[in-house]
């Protein structure tokens, strides 16, 4: 797509956490495409645990929309001096957690 | 309380909706009439189930109901508000708007699953919550709404209640902009709080931009959209820059969160360049042409109306955002292809 370039084609390191008793990967830290959309880190996720539906978190904070390009949401992080250390911090739950 | 006139007209706008059922769906013949329906702009489309299911269910085939929607045979984002699909989706607006129904055959490969009211209300808190963090870095202040305040927001966005909306958000501490630009209520009447509230001055914004290659003059020539890939969307906060002299426009917006495509280094190297002065008293449009040669805006639709890019950011916000704080951009513009590699 036009809007892409190079800035927004860099990886990001997605880290991941279990929450209220979600089974736990055996690699917790994913490289992905900035450029990707978060659906594709739900889908992943998903496909990892077996399960069909999961509740996914930025930050222990709120649920992002499946459109969500994965860099703006690393960049959120980035402008609050949270993910600096350049990471996503994504949590995933079996049931609702956070509201 | 301060209700601005503005936010009143976008609480209270619909879109004209006539929905057809499927016809893999239909079972009776003659089959159904098309339902009429008025959608309001800020809600969502399954929010409308108890509507359309009395219209089309003697003629459904048996099965569970798992509802959604489509646009020429494009599936409808149900988690996107109404009036925002319709000003994506209809450069040129249709009125009615002609959608087709189905209960059946849910696209899971192109949909997230619906299940109901409480999913839309989950997009909806989680959306506001998203908003919090953009505007104050945490969501406290919505995690710590009492359980009959969040039904009360809810309530008021599916009932297009502002006043009992803007009582409870009020409460959310999430005042975005001063607006130094809305002509200001006569003292005494009633106070406003905007400007006690300066915030951050990060703005969410959710933006949905669609690049076309051929130019378009006219609404109805612009290529159909048939695929959400054909769709960009950024969701980048936009922070309000003032400068000495100067308010920061729509257009400054629009320029801060695609600087892929409206950078100042394309000012300087465009060697159609014509002196800043003409440009400054040429129309904005034109401006538009001058100021970039990667891309031209054709055409920017909020809450159904197209803002002249010169108007001050700050109005658009605080007149033009949707109840989850988010202000939805819909962009069509000309991309001219270039070699980068």
């Amino acid at each position: 797509m036009a809007t892409e370039s190079a800035s927004s084609a860099r990886k990001v390191v997605v880290h991941f956490r279990a929450t209220g008793g979600a089974p736990i990967l055996k690699q917790a830290k994913f490289k992905i495409s900035g450029t990707d959309k978060f659906a594709k880190v739900i889908d992943f996720l998903c496909r990892h645990l077996g399960r069909e539906t999961l509740f996914v978190y930025v930050n222990s904070a709120f649920s992002p929309n499946p459109d969500e390009l994965v860099i703006d949401l690393y960049n959120i992080n980035v402008e609050l001096n949270f993910g600096f250390d350049g990471k996503l911090v994504v949590n995933y739950a079996c049931s609702m957690a956070w509201g | 309380m301060l209700i601005m006139e503005a936010q009143k007209y976008v609480w209270e706008g619909a879109i004209p909706l006539q929905i057809h059922l499927h016809e893999s769906e239909v079972t009776t013949f003659p089959p159904p009439p098309p339902a009429l329906i008025l959608a309001p702009r800020i809600g969502y489309l399954p929010l409308l189930i108890a509507l359309i299911k009395p219209y089309f269910s003697s003629a459904l085939p048996p099965g569970v109901d798992t509802l959604w929607f489509d646009y020429k045979g494009l599936p409808l984002k149900w988690y996107t508000p109404t009036g925002v699909l319709f000003d994506l989706l209809c450069a040129e607006p249709e009125r009615p708007w002609n959608l087709t129904v189905h209960f059946r055959g849910y696209p899971a490969n192109i949909l997230i699953p619906c299940e109901g009211e409480d999913a839309v209300k989950w997009s909806f808190i989680n959306s506001l919550k998203e908003a919090a963090y953009i505007i104050n870095g945490n969501c406290k202040n919505i995690m710590n709404m009492s359980q009959s305040d969040q039904v009360e927001l809810w309530r008021s966005v599916m009932n297009g209640n502002v006043e009992a909306y803007q009582r409870v958000s009020f409460k959310l501490k999430l005042g975005t902009v001063e607006d130094e630009y809305s002509v200001k209520p006569q003292q005494g009447t009633c106070e406003t709080d905007m400007t006690g509230q300066v915030k951050t001055g990060r703005i969410p914004i959710r933006l949905y931009v669609c690049s076309v290659s051929e130019d378009f003059d006219d609404l109805e020539d612009v290529p159909k959209i048939d695929s959400w890939d054909k769709i960009s969307f950024i969701n980048r906060p936009v922070e309000i820059h003032k400068e000495e002299g100067k308010y920061f426009s729509l257009h400054d917006a629009i320029k801060a969160l695609l600087p892929e495509l409206f950078s100042e280094k394309t000012l300087i190297e465009s060697p159609n360049n014509i002196p800043l002065e003409d440009a400054r008293e040429s129309k904005a449009e034109e401006v538009v042409n001058v100021c970039n040669d990667v891309a031209e805006i054709k055409l920017v639709r909020i809450q159904g109306i197209e803002p002249k890019l010169e108007i001050p950011f700050s109005w658009v916000v605080n007149n033009l955002m949707n109840p989850d704080y988010f202000l939805h951009i819909s962009l069509y513009v000309k991309v001219t292809t270039l070699n980068t590699t």
